[in-house]
C-alpha cells in the first residue's frame, strides 16, 4: 500500500487517491462511512487528470 | 547476486526527456530476484512513466496513454541475462525501433547494451548497489566486494573485507562493542561473528595466525580486472 501510494505521488496522480481498509462483512455502517469519506476526498481532489487528457483527444 | 535499486522516477524522467520511443529492458537474472529490474518491474515502470510523462507534457500537445500521437511511447521487454550478447540479440529489432533504451539491468547489463548497440543510447534505470544476499524478505545485505583473493577459509566463512567497516584482516578493532560496529549499533561486528563461529567450530586457533599486509592488486587497486581462460577460448 505504502509503495503504491508513493508511486502515485511520484507519477503525479497523488497517493491520497488510494486507501485500504480492513473490515468485516458485519460492519455495514463503517463501510458506508468509509465510502462517504472517500467520495468526499476524491471530489475535493477532482477527477483523474489523465482521464481528462484522454477525453480531450 | 548483484543487488540493484530503481532510480527515483524524477531522475528517470529527466534521463529520457529527449527521447520519444523508449524500450524499457529488464533483466531476468539478479535484478529480477531482488525485485528491481525484472519483467514485473518493467511493467510497473512503463505504466508509471506513461502516466507521469502524459501529466508532464505541455498542454498544447496533449499526450496520451498507450503511446498515441503526442506522448512518449514505451515498449516493454525482458531478456534472460542482459550481460550477454546472445540474449540481447533477441531484442535487437526492438532496440532498432526505439530512440533509446532504458535498462533495468545492473551496470554490467547497461554497458553490454551500449557496446552491443553503439548506435543507440542505453540509459541506467537502476543504481547497482552491491553483491549481496537476501537475509530476510525485503532485506538485502552486502556479502562480497569481489576483491579477487578469497580468505573465507580463514575467517569462518564470514567476509571481513565486505562486512567489517574497516575491512580489517586482523580484527576486531576497538570500535567493536557488544557485538556491534561503532559505525552503527544495528551493524554486526564482522570480527565478532568470525570469533563466535570459529569458537563454535572449535577452530579459535586460526585467530592466532596473523594475516600479513594484503596484496590488493587482485582488487580494484590494479585497475579494471580481466580473466582470460585459454581453455575456453575459440
Amino acid at each position: 500500500m505504502n509503495y503504491v501510494k508513493e508511486l502515485l505521488d511520484q507519477i503525479g496522480l497523488g497517493g491520497e487517491r488510494l486507501e485500504m481498509y480492513f473490515l468485516s462483512s458485519a460492519e455495514g455502517a463503517r463501510f458506508a462511512e468509509i465510502a462517504t469519506e472517500m467520495t468526499e476526498r476524491i471530489r475535493e481532489l477532482g477527477p483523474n487528470p489523465l482521464r481528462n487528457m484522454e477525453a480531450k483527444l | 547476486m548483484i543487488i540493484g535499486e530503481q532510480k527515483p522516477l524524477d531522475e528517470i524522467k529527466q534521463m529520457i526527456a529527449g527521447y520519444h520511443k523508449i524500450l524499457i529492458l529488464g533483466c531476468g537474472t539478479c535484478v529480477t530476484v531482488c525485485f528491481a529490474g525484472g519483467e514485473k518491474e518493467v511493467g510497473i515502470l512503463a505504466s508509471s512513466l506513461r502516466m507521469a510523462t502524459a501529466l508532464d507534457a505541455p498542454p498544447l500537445s496533449p499526450p496520451t496513454l498507450g503511446g498515441r500521437k503526442g506522448g512518449k511511447e514505451f515498449i516493454e521487454a525482458t531478456v534472460q541475462r542482459q550481460c550477454e550478447y546472445e540474449y540481447n540479440e533477441e531484442v535487437a529489432d526492438l532496440v532498432r525501433e526505439a530512440d533509446a533504451v532504458l535498462s533495468l539491468a545492473c551496470g554490467i547489463g547497461v554497458q553490454t547494451m551500449n557496446e552491443q548497440f553503439p548506435e543507440k543510447v542505453t540509459l541506467p534505470g537502476l543504481n547497482t548497489s552491491f553483491l549481496g544476499q537476501p537475509t530476510e524478505q525485503g532485506i538485502w545485505d552486502e556479502r562480497c566486494q569481489a576483491c579477487g583473493n578469497c580468505i573465507l577459509d580463514k575467517t569462518a566463512g564470514i567476509c571481513p573485507i565486505a562486512r567489517c567497516s574497516k575491512s580489517l584482516l586482523n580484527g576486531p578493532c576497538g570500535g567493536s562493542k557488544n557485538g556491534k560496529c561503532e559505525i552503527d549499533p544495528e551493524v554486526d561486528c564482522a570480527w565478532q561473528l568470525i570469533y563466535d563461529r570459529l569458537q563454535a567450530l572449535g577452530k579459535l586457533d586460526l585467530l592466532t595466525e596473523i594475516q600479513p599486509a594484503r596484496d590488493w592488486s587482485t582488487s580494484r587497486d590494479g585497475g579494471p580486472r580481466k580473466i582470460v581462460r585459454e581453455d575456453l577460448r575459440l
